[in-house]
């Protein structure tokens, strides 16, 4: 019997729903809830990513349920698109268990229960958001996904986290519902929430525009695009690291599905305009360069990953855009390039920022401090963790020959390539992209020698870090797995491009294009190629040679002396070495434009506040309103009647028998004249 | 494919062999006009021998990153002139030949050298990394766009094909060319490290920046690697703007030739920057973006014109 | 099996069995009147069960039984269909929750309102509790109007239960103001009465022109005075002096959902709808529910936020309700498209929302119980001191928000699925859908913002000293939260 691609997922999710629910009865026993949650959410893991492999290269194959609710029945739908989406985060989700069998310790006083059940019907409703071919059920496990993120991002339920909470869950929700409204006005057009149904509708170009802007809002904000992005800063670092690695490189990637399904998929009935993917190239510059801006100044190291995944966002929009455009104006290499850069760059983020967050986790559980100012020399007491972050940080700064490097070439030939093909416009904006996207890539570098540097390089600066140890194997391993991924994707990138060129051509529903030859990355418009493959080798050998002859010919046949560094005389102190701060205002006084941006919208809080303090007082005016003009008035007039009328009723026999003769005399008045 | 390899291989080890020749003219150049005799043009040669001899030191909890950065600079450099077309118009190793390839190899040894600095927890040093890196954001944009705008002129990004198109003439905008080569002029000038944009050494400044704690065979190596730098930065320049001489068909005597026609360019233009460089002091570094900005607006006015169609 | 007759004997039951128990009650010692409350209330929940599994197992065939006739017109008679099957087994079945949950409260143990659980208490809550059903179950107008001012007069001796000024202040304002409202019921009817010569309620369908228009806007006078809408609100955040019980059962539960029940009857049951109806009803609804969220705001006693909350979600009701209304105005039948997704909204949400609601009136008097407080601005880390009243708050409250998987989510979401898709037509309904859209965020944002004040974090200096929660208050709030679950599938699937 053959398994398709959605049975095994269906397994992989019945696992992790089994995890939930063992995760619940195992409430007082931490280890054993620990370990059981966590090999059950290993072997779902397994189960998705080999699911997801099969829907990558697979040809898409859907299942549909019946429900209590007629208008929705539960469709699953398997093609490239979900089937990368369910790879990358079954990956994170595998090594976020692995890494949580250590890690998890950090968490005893939360207790393993809510750990693991929030954190197993996490990872279930993502995989079933990917999945989704129904409007009522993506909004469904879509919610669920931002619901069980939030209890994962306050588990420390400090007065921080509850914040960042409820930031992160108010921002989720406006989100869903603006997608919400979207979907149902596609849905009123379409006669059905079915997906299917979408793709057959033709909606008019004004309606088709106001569905792609809700939805890219929506999704937008769910992938944390500048502006929408204020809840990424944070969420993450509230949450635990593995958690965090898991939402910074796998829910913002939703986002990034969302809009792609909707944009390439789901309208692809009606016409695609050529201003949407401006747009979204536009949307993609801006975030990519205030991202690395923002994560430059902070000293927090979560914090800083956090806005670095704002930058990266930003560089696989761009991709995304520039295929848009290739889409709307029938240029098929455009579109092929674009869509398999960037949603290449989708897989090597989650990697290399999986990685680093999970490094940042380990110097956390090390040195018991998230305050880069505080760390340094961390180098030599772990030297995996330090290695790992090392190939994370060349990575994400898009060194060659890793794959930072391959995604983000793919996305400048896209982006030169429309400026070779396309209108005045477009060739307008990729420009200002291309610049904005060489202008990070330099940013980025200055930010992770910042980062890699000042935690792990030169002399430690308190004695937290002076005392930290190697973090245990799991964590380790967790680590590795990523780490060796980054260097297999980057030198091996001539047999994943094309992979990802034939997702690109199922999602884009256009001709295919060789964008790989050999060992080379080939750009079929321009005869531009470039081979990671060549790159590692040469420089492994220069690099290799060179240290050689250093050591043979270098003063090594006296041994290394060990010096205190010069300070021209003075003993030299660890305050007097470069920490984060410094790279903070360097980078602050060239491109103060930018911070005095922020920190002139942010003042304009202020001004909220005070407009919502208006409205309460005027509710609380408001309130007793009713009461007094309606109530109060006529209870006081019907009290003061009654008063009166009283008065007849005053006890007096004699009046009485007077009312009595005296109705009588009128009554036979009455029947005589009448 | 093999005998490529060699030639590149070939290509880079005379440049490596020709740095200290260059530096050593440089610094006769300054010293002939501070009116001083100075050292003999061959000295840097002399001083490297010497260096190798020496032990040397290392700060205290530096780790393997200060150890291997040296080789790993040295290296990047010299993997990078073994991919440009110097000799020949066509590249020896075309892999490497790609103008986003190169603008981001260049980067490598940038990272490690900056980290190298932060490792050896001096504080001159650590100024120096960081103003290098920073130095590098501003520069990149401009460098960018420059050769994004000559990129579009030749319809790739492959520096082969630019030089081809250099070299038969047909270039279809020449105005956005010309601006566009002196915008890359301008940056090629900052990434030589010369007065007046000497920020990340500095010697008055800062002691020579993150080569400060470096000693021995491993000096050498940064001395050559700068070096080299300077003579892969000019190799840049001059095979995509000036790549008279190249041989498009590989022959031996095209290829001499070739040599001969470049060691006099890079000649010409050393003489040229060094008459610059010892007439001006070092830029504030509070300052440089301003002037170093200006190769972005140069690099935009190409655009300009690209898009004009002059 | 059972044949549809036995459904005219099982509904009699249902209702008639709490009246009898309030008699028992009146007359045996007050000790045991919580025993026998909770007794009858079961064996009423057990008979409304019966009726549905009747009509279930009888195909859902929609049966009416008349009981009193004067010649042709018809006085009094029992319906079975989706709508009453469906939610007579909730009204009861809650009120018998709130029964168990009262003898755990009521009691010398409470920390707001030390009490003894008097039998009037219990008598006039097993009443209502046959109202209720008799309510649900009616067919004529005149029923409705007859269990209508039966549930009015218990309400008045519910809310004024702890018999302090407040509470007769509370208990007459309820009582006037929803005696006004019931003036529609009566003048509609007459009306009907006059015109057709039948108090059945599908004579409705048999009126035309400026009547029906008028009849129909009588009934929805009545309902929004019930139902405590724009401009007969003001009653049910007095009301909030009532026990906790009382408050849960009548302003979560049951009472306030009369009015929206006799208008859904109403719109079922009325054949064609005049459009001017269905406007009046939408403005009045989106006007009250804007109304009443900013009225959330300056609230910080517990039960006053929820009035203003019930007040808000029952606008949301009365929004998909008439927006059913617009559609079979415009030519649709009910049973088909835009109408029928927003009817079933509507209804499914009165299924929801009564769940919900009570669970969170409930909580609230759990805390003031255990610590004798209602001011949410000292609540503090209940997730650590009480959990499973915590739990409760987040589930009643992300419920009632309408967030997946509660159950909230999937009735709203209905409604404004039927509210776009009858907005295509006219671009003033989309704009007060969009606004419908930001209250349910707004709304979201408000209760978050409380569970993060009140259930996360630190205990409180209040709430560290609470003391133990009762074993039956805990089985209610355990059945109730797996309510707030299931709720939406179990009104789907019975709805179809």
């Amino acid at each position: 019997m053959t398994f398709g691609a959605v049975s095994i997922v269906l397994i992989s999710i019945a696992i992790s729903a089994v995890g939930a629910i063992v995760a619940l009865l195992f409430k007082s026993n931490f280890s054993l809830n620990k370990n059981l949650s966590s090999v059950i959410g290993i072997v779902a893991a397994l189960y998705g990513i080999y699911a997801g492999f099969l829907g990558m290269t697979g040809q898409g194959e859907l299942v549909s349920y019946a429900t209590p609710f007629p208008f929705a029945s539960l469709s699953l739908l398997v093609n490239p698109l979900s089937g990368l989406l369910l790879f990358v985060l079954s990956l994170l989700a595998l090594v976020a268990w692995i890494y949580g069998l250590s890690y998890m310790d950090e968490y005893k006083k939360q207790g393993a229960m809510t750990f693991g059940f929030f954190m197993h019907t996490f990872i279930l409703s993502m995989a079933l958001v990917v999945l989704a071919d129904n409007a009522f059920w993506f909004l469904v496990f879509f919610e669920l996904m931002s619901l069980t993120s939030y209890f994962l991002v306050t588990i420390e339920q400090s007065k921080a986290s509850t914040h960042a909470g409820l930031m992160y869950m108010v921002m989720a929700h406006a989100g869903l519902l603006m997608i919400m409204a979207a979907f149902l006005m596609f849905g009123s057009q379409a006669g059905s929430l079915e997906f299917e149904a979408f793709r057959q509708t033709q909606l008019s170009p004004v309606l088709a525009s106001t569905v792609f802007l809700l939805t890219f809002i929506g999704f937008g904000i769910k992938a944390g695009m500048i502006p929408f992005h204020s809840w990424l800063p944070l969420a993450h670092p509230s949450a635990p690291s593995n958690i965090s690695a898991l939402m910074s490189g796998g829910m913002i990637k939703i986002g990034i599905f969302g809009i792609v399904k909707v944009a390439f998929d789901l309208l692809q009935g009606s016409e695609q305009m050529i201003w949407w993917g401006i747009v979204i190239i536009g949307f993609g510059a801006v975030s990519s360069l205030l991202g690395i801006i923002y994560a430059l100044v902070e000293n927090d190291v979560k914090r800083f990953l956090a806005y670095s995944s704002v930058e990266n966002i930003g560089i696989i929009l761009l991709g995304v855009g520039v295929s848009l455009v290739g889409v709307a104006s029938g240029n098929n290499v455009l579109a092929i390039l674009g869509l398999a850069g960037g949603l290449f760059h989708l897989l090597n983020h989650a990697v290399f920022k999986g990685l680093l967050f999970l490094g940042a986790g380990s110097i956390t559980f090390a040195a018991h401090t998230k305050n880069m100012e505080l760390l340094g020399g961390l180098g030599r007491l772990m030297p995996i963790t330090a290695t790992c972050f090392l190939i994370g940080s060349l990575a994400i700064s898009a060194l060659p020959p890793l794959n930072g490097f391959v995604s983000e070439w793919l996305i400048y030939q896209g982006l030169f390539n429309s400026i070779m093909s396309e209108g005045i416009v477009v060739m307008i904006v990729s420009a200002v992209a291309i610049v904005a996207l060489a202008l990070t890539g330099a940013l980025a570098v200055t930010c992770f020698v910042k980062a890699y540097g000042v935690s792990f390089a030169g002399s430690p600066r308190s004695d937290q870090a002076a005392n930290a140890k190697e973090v245990p194997a799991p964590m380790k391993i967790a680590m590795l797995i990523l780490a060796v991924f980054c260097v297999i994707l980057g030198v091996g990138a001539h047999f994943i491009v094309p992979v990802f060129s034939s997702i690109a051509k199922a999602t884009a529903l256009s001709q295919g294009a060789e964008v790989t030859a050999s060992v080379a990355l080939v750009n079929p418009a321009s005869s531009a190629f470039t081979s990671t493959f060549v790159i590692a080798v040469v420089l492994l050998i220069a690099i290799l040679v060179a240290r050689l002859i250093h050591n043979i010919f270098g003063g090594n046949q006296f041994g290394e002396k060990v010096a205190l560094p010069w300070a021209t005389g003075y003993k030299p102190d660890v305050e007097m070495a470069v920490t984060a701060t410094t790279f903070a205002t360097g980078v602050e006084h060239f491109y103060d434009f930018f911070y005095d941006l922020r920190r002139n919208l942010s003042s304009g809080k202020g001004g909220v506040a005070r407009a919502f303090d208006s409205i309460v007082n005027g509710a609380r005016n408001i309130e007793p309103v009713s009461d007094k003009y309606l109530v109060d008035d006529t209870v006081r007039d019907v009290e003061s009647m009654s008063e009166k009328i009283r008065r007849i009723a005053s006890g007096d026999f004699q009046k009485y028998v007077l009312y009595i003769v005296g109705a009588l005399i009128v009554l036979l008045a009455l029947a005589v004249i009448l | 494919m093999l005998i490529n390899a060699l030639l590149g291989f070939i290509q880079a080890l005379l440049l490596l062999l020709l740095t200290p020749l260059f530096t050593g003219i440089s610094r006769k150049l300054r010293a002939r006009i501070q009116t001083r005799k100075g050292a003999p043009i061959l000295q840097d040669y002399y001083d490297l021998a010497k260096l190798f001899s020496r032990q040397e030191m290392v700060t205290k909890n530096a780790g393997p990153i200060f150890k291997w950065m040296p080789a790993i600079y040295l290296g990047s450099y010299f993997a990078i002139a073994m991919g440009l077309p110097l000799l020949t118009a066509n590249s020896p190793i075309p892999f490497l030949a790609d103008v986003i390839t190169i603008i981001y190899l260049l980067a490598v040894p940038r990272f490690f050298f900056a980290l190298a600095s932060i490792d050896t927890s001096s504080s001159f040093a650590g100024v120096g990394g960081v103003r290098e890196l920073i130095v590098s954001t501003l520069v990149e944009p401009g460098m960018m766009l420059s050769l994004i705008v000559v990129a579009l002129l030749a319809g790739t990004t492959s520096i082969t094909e630019i030089s081809i198109m250099n070299l038969t003439g047909n270039i279809p905008a020449l105005m956005a060319f010309v601006v566009a080569g002196i915008a890359f002029a301008y940056c090629t000038y900052i990434e030589l490290g010369k007065l007046p944009y000497d920020l990340a050494e500095a010697e008055q400044e800062l002691q020579e920046g993150p080569l400060t704690e470096y000693s021995g065979a491993s000096l050498a190596f940064l001395k050559l690697g700068m070096g080299l730098k300077q003579l892969v930065m000019l190799g840049l320049f001059i095979a995509i703007f000036l790549p008279f001489g190249a041989s498009l068909d590989g022959s031996f005597i095209s290829v001499v030739l070739a040599a001969v026609i470049l060691i006099v360019e890079i000649l010409v233009i050393y003489f040229i920057v060094g008459i610059i460089e010892n007439v001006v002091a070092r830029v504030r570094f509070a300052n440089a973006s301003h002037q170093i900005w200006v190769s972005l607006g140069i690099a935009s006015l190409a655009f300009v014109f690209l898009i004009v169609g002059i | 099996m059972f044949a549809l007759e036995t459904l005219s004997i099982s509904a009699l039951a249902a209702i008639a069995v709490p009246f009898i128990g309030a008699l028992i009650i009146a007359l045996t010692k007050r000790s045991s009147a919580k025993y026998i409350a909770i007794l009858f209330a079961f064996v009423s929940l057990a008979a409304s069960l019966f009726n549905s599994y009747v009509y279930f197992a009888n195909g859902k065939a929609v049966t009416t039984f008349n009981y009193l006739s004067l010649g042709d017109a018809n006085l009094i008679g029992f319906i079975f269909d989706n709508l009453s099957t469906l939610l007579a087994p909730a009204f009861v079945g809650i009120g018998l929750l709130v029964l168990i949950y009262a003898k755990g409260y009521l009691n010398e143990k409470n920390r707001e309102h030390a009490d003894v659980g008097h039998k009037r208490f219990y008598a006039l809550f097993l009443v209502f509790i046959g109202a209720m059903a008799g309510l649900a179950y009616s067919s004529t107008i005149l029923s409705q109007l007859i269990f209508f001012e039966i549930t009015g007069a218990c309400s008045w001796g519910l809310i004024g239960y702890y018999q302090s000024d407040a509470a007769h202040s509370s208990s007459d304002k309820a009582l006037i103001v929803t005696h006004i409202a019931s003036l529609g019921m009566f003048l509609a009817s007459a009306v009907l009465f006059i015109m057709t010569g039948t108090f059945e309620l599908t004579a409705l369908s048999q009126i035309e022109g400026p009547w029906k228009i008028f009849v129909l806007l009588c009934i929805m006078f009545a309902a929004w005075g019930k139902s405590a809408q724009l401009p007969l609100y003001m009653w049910l955040p007095s009301a909030m002096t009532a026990p906790t019980p009382v408050s849960a059962y009548l302003h979560g539960g049951s009472m306030v959902k009369v009015g929206v029940y006799v208008y859904a009857r109403a719109i079922y049951s009325a054949g064609s709808i005049p459009e001017s109806v269905a406007w009046v009803g939408i403005i009045g609804a989106i006007i009250t529910l804007v109304f009443s969220f900013i009225e959330y705001l300056p609230q910080k006693d517990m039960k006053r936020l929820l009035a203003f909350s019930t007040i808000s979600q029952l606008s949301y009701i009365f929004l998909a309700l008439s927006v059913a209304a617009l559609a079979v105005a415009q030519g649709q039948g009910l049973q088909e498209g835009a109408a029928q997704m927003a009817f079933n909204g509507g209804v499914s949400h009165i299924f929801n929302h009564a769940f919900a609601k009570t669970l969170f009136f409930l909580v609230a008097g759990t805390i003031a119980f255990t610590v004798g407080m209602r001011d949410l601005t000292r609540m503090g880390g209940l997730i650590k001191n009480m959990p499973i009243v915590g739990v409760a708050f987040v589930c009643a409250a992300l419920a009632v928000a309408g967030v997946p998987p509660f159950s909230g989510f999937f009735s709203k979401f209905q409604i404004f699925a039927g509210g776009f898709l009858v907005a295509q037509n006219s671009w003033l309904l989309l704009l007060i859908m969009i606004v419908a859209l930001i209250e349910t965020l707004a709304c979201f944002a408000w209760f978050l913002m409380w569970i993060n004040r009140a259930v996360l974090g630190e205990p409180s200096k209040e709430i560290a000293s609470a003391q133990d929660v009762p074993g039956e208050i805990k089985f209610v709030l355990g059945v109730l939260i797996v309510m707030t679950v299931v709720s939406s599938f179990m009104a789907a699937a019975w709805l179809g």
